[in-house]
């Protein structure tokens, strides 16, 4: 027979099977684990004092009661060893009538009673001595003595059963009470770390709580959420500030990817159309002539802007990213040099005069392409930018102990002061440079391949005056024994 | 000569292929990695164009597949990512030349015709282009026996344009084989440069060897 699908029993056991989820997962935070160690730990501390507590107070007391029972008992022996049965009957009865704290017995062979506090015995004894603890009653005058007594009973030679005890009395009611209140300590105790445990549990749980709240917000898409930080300046505050710096450069990324895709969209908008009225011109040219060589060139010579614009927006992207870039050691000394070899020609070939400076033994951790590239596009801005008869500097120097600075200086009109940081942004290109080639990434890719060494480019009054002032861009990257070191650079 | 084109976007093959055979070539293509390798295999190609990414088969795997089975064609990839690294890999694999997206069908011919002259380079120490001899060994170079002095980059430039005498060898060859760069210049650096060196190998002698392509670059002929 087939079991029924709609079994009852595995119906129970899935709903058990989800409650058992929901404590499993209690089970499994780490708060509530680590409030159940401390609750532990405690509990354990506790036990141990209260077991000290008692071997040092009433232990104490009953160990005396103890070691005074055997005193006497021994004085009793020795009163047997030395006069017989009747010395020591005659002993028992004189100590008993003293009304001490001590209690006796003694009986013959056959467990009769001879003399003694009791009627009969309390324990029977065996064949050697033994500790005993019992509970008693006796007689004193016509009330009856209820307790207990600690001592001693044995055989002594030749038969006769002696019993001595100490009535603990006093000691038995001190000793009851601290025990009481050694009970009372402990459960307080353990009832106390637990909850403590519990509660420092649960705030840290919250906190973390509030973190995944509010990763989970981002993910749904609010990137603006931020972590709560409480100020406390503990792990969960350095954690959710980590975080926040985290989400700040994810929403900075982003932004730019957009602002960049806005730019984008826009500055394509006009070779694009270039592009497009070429190709209708060259097609409007009457077909027995063919198409028109000239403006098919044009088409071609904007198509290749716009994919110039593409390249260059790409490579930004990616050095701003800042990822996938292996940092090695780089000669600049070796770089800046064949740059100046390289651009040296071209720059005096335009009428500019061209001078190199350049330190020996500059070397740092770095891409070599990029910083190439980037020293490369201060070149060519200054060629770009300054009249004929300009001079252009190169210099690469250490600036203090632990920077390297690539300098590209010129006497041209230099950049307004107010314009300075807006130049190294995107798509920018100065009123005056407006109808020269170039996307306007170019030192918006300098500035990025600065900070992905962990520097910057300033921008500065270069090598003229007053009325032109000429500009000093330079690039200030610190080598790797020293200098700047930002987490979040 | 015989070029297997390794594409897998079919209008870009087809407008490659257009080119390559409106230079004479005769062209075969495979549309993935695996085919690619498959048909390359046979050996019978002159120059393999091969794109970086290929269904199936990636091209920096195709190259290292035939590298390991012995097959020494020359390989050109075509890639839309050519930073350093892409390069070094590509290169590293066994490919001989490597060519980022976008290029001008101009500057692919080039290259194509270069890895074709090029391949096999028995070692060389002297080069001889009309009355043009350059000594490799003692770095001199001599023009109707007339010592003619050069720098040490105008010397890497002109040994780069002999050993390639006869092709179209465009400035972005230029950058990266003479100087090692990889980037494009917005002015005309190149042209000065070469300007330069035409001024000492040509100037004062009857004929010009080193011509400007219009529209491509140059090529040093005698």
């Amino acid at each position: 027979m087939s079991r029924p699908l709609s079994d009852p029993r595995a119906a129970s056991a899935a709903s058990g099977s989800g409650i058992g989820l929901r404590l499993g997962t209690l089970l499994r935070t780490t708060t509530f684990r680590l409030g159940l160690v401390q609750a532990g730990v405690v509990l354990a501390f506790v036990v141990a004092l209260l077991g000290y507590v008692y071997f040092a107070t009433a232990g104490q007391l009953t160990r005396d009661a103890a070691v005074a029972a055997d005193q006497e008992y021994a004085a009793l022996e020795r009163a047997y060893a030395e006069g017989g049965i009747r010395r020591l009957n005659q002993e028992v009865v004189e100590r008993a009538a003293r009304q001490g704290p001590f209690l006796y017995m003694l009986a013959d062979a056959n467990g009769e009673i001879v003399t003694g506090d009791f009627r009969r015995l309390p324990v029977t004894p065996g064949e050697a001595e033994q500790r005993i603890d019992f509970p008693f009653e006796r007689v004193v005058g016509d009330q009856v003595e209820r307790g207990r007594a600690l001592g001693r009973v044995g055989r002594l030679l030749g038969g006769p059963i002696l019993l001595v005890a100490r009535d603990l009395g006093d000691t038995a009611i001190i000793v009851q009470r601290i025990t009481r209140v050694l009970y009372t300590v402990a459960v307080l105790g353990v009832a106390l770390s637990v909850a403590s445990g519990l509660l420092a549990s649960g705030q840290a749980a919250r906190r973390a709580q509030a973190l995944s709240h509010t990763a989970r917000d981002v993910m749904a898409g609010d990137l603006s959420r931020r972590a709560p930080v409480r100020g406390a300046g503990d792990e969960f505050d350095t954690l959710a500030e980590d975080m926040n710096a985290m989400l700040d450069r994810i929403e900075r990324l982003i932004q730019t990817t957009r602002t960049a895709g806005d730019a984008i969209a826009h500055d394509l908008r006009s070779p694009l159309t270039r592009f497009k009225q070429k190709l209708e011109t060259a097609l409007e040219a009457p077909p027995e002539r063919g198409a028109d060589r000239q403006a098919l060139e044009k088409a071609v010579e904007e198509a290749d802007r716009i994919l110039d614009m593409f390249a260059a927006v790409l490579k930004l992207a990616r050095v701003e990213s800042a990822v996938n870039w292996r940092l090695e050691p780089v000669n600049l000394t070796a770089v800046a040099r064949e740059l100046a070899e390289f651009y040296e020609p071209a720059a005096e070939e335009i009428g500019l005069s061209f001078k190199a400076d350049i330190a020996d033994d500059l070397v740092l951790a770095g891409e070599e392409g990029l910083l190439t590239q980037a020293l490369s596009n201060l070149v060519e801005n200054a060629m770009k930018y300054i009249p004929p008869g300009g001079r252009i500097e190169l210099r690469a120097r250490r600036g203090g102990e632990h920077f390297i600075r690539l300098s590209v200086l010129d006497d041209g009109p230099g950049v307004p002061f107010e314009e300075r940081e807006r130049v190294t942004g995107r798509f920018v290109r100065l009123e005056s440079a407006r109808s020269s080639q170039g996307v306007g990434l170019g030192l918006a890719l300098v500035s990025a391949v600065a900070r992905l060494h962990r520097g910057q480019l300033e921008l500065n009054d270069g090598l003229g005056d007053a009325g032109n002032p000429g500009l000093d861009a330079t690039l200030v990257l610190p080598t790797s024994d020293g200098g700047v070191s930002s987490r979040h650079a | 000569m015989r070029v297997l084109l390794v594409e897998d976007d079919n209008e870009m093959a087809s407008s490659l292929r257009g080119s390559l055979e409106q230079d004479d070539h005769v062209v075969d293509w495979a549309a993935d990695g695996e085919d690619g390798e498959t048909r390359a295999m046979t050996g019978t190609y002159d120059v393999i164009v091969l794109d970086r990414m290929l269904p199936k088969k990636h091209g920096t795997h195709v190259v290292r597949a035939l590298r390991d089975k012995g097959v020494s064609t020359p390989v050109l990839i075509l890639s839309a990512l050519h930073d350093e690294e892409h390069r070094i890999e590509g290169l590293d694999a066994g490919a001989n030349d490597y060519l980022g997206k976008p290029f001008s069908t101009r500057e692919l011919l080039a290259r194509v015709r270069a890895l074709w002259h090029g391949r096999d380079p028995a070692p060389q120490t002297r080069l001889l282009v009309g009355d043009l001899d350059m000594d490799l060994l003692g770095r001199t170079v001599h023009r109707g026996g007339k010592k003619i002095d050069l720098q040490p980059r105008e010397f890497r430039l002109l040994e780069y344009l002999m050993r390639h005498a006869g092709q179209t060898v465009t400035r972005k060859m230029l950058l990266e084989n003479v100087w090692d760069y990889h980037f494009d210049p917005q002015t005309n650096v190149i042209d000065v440069h070469i300007s330069r060196l035409r001024s000492k190998i040509d100037k004062e002698y009857p004929g010009t060897l080193l011509h400007t392509v219009r529209g491509a670059g140059y090529r040093l002929e005698a």
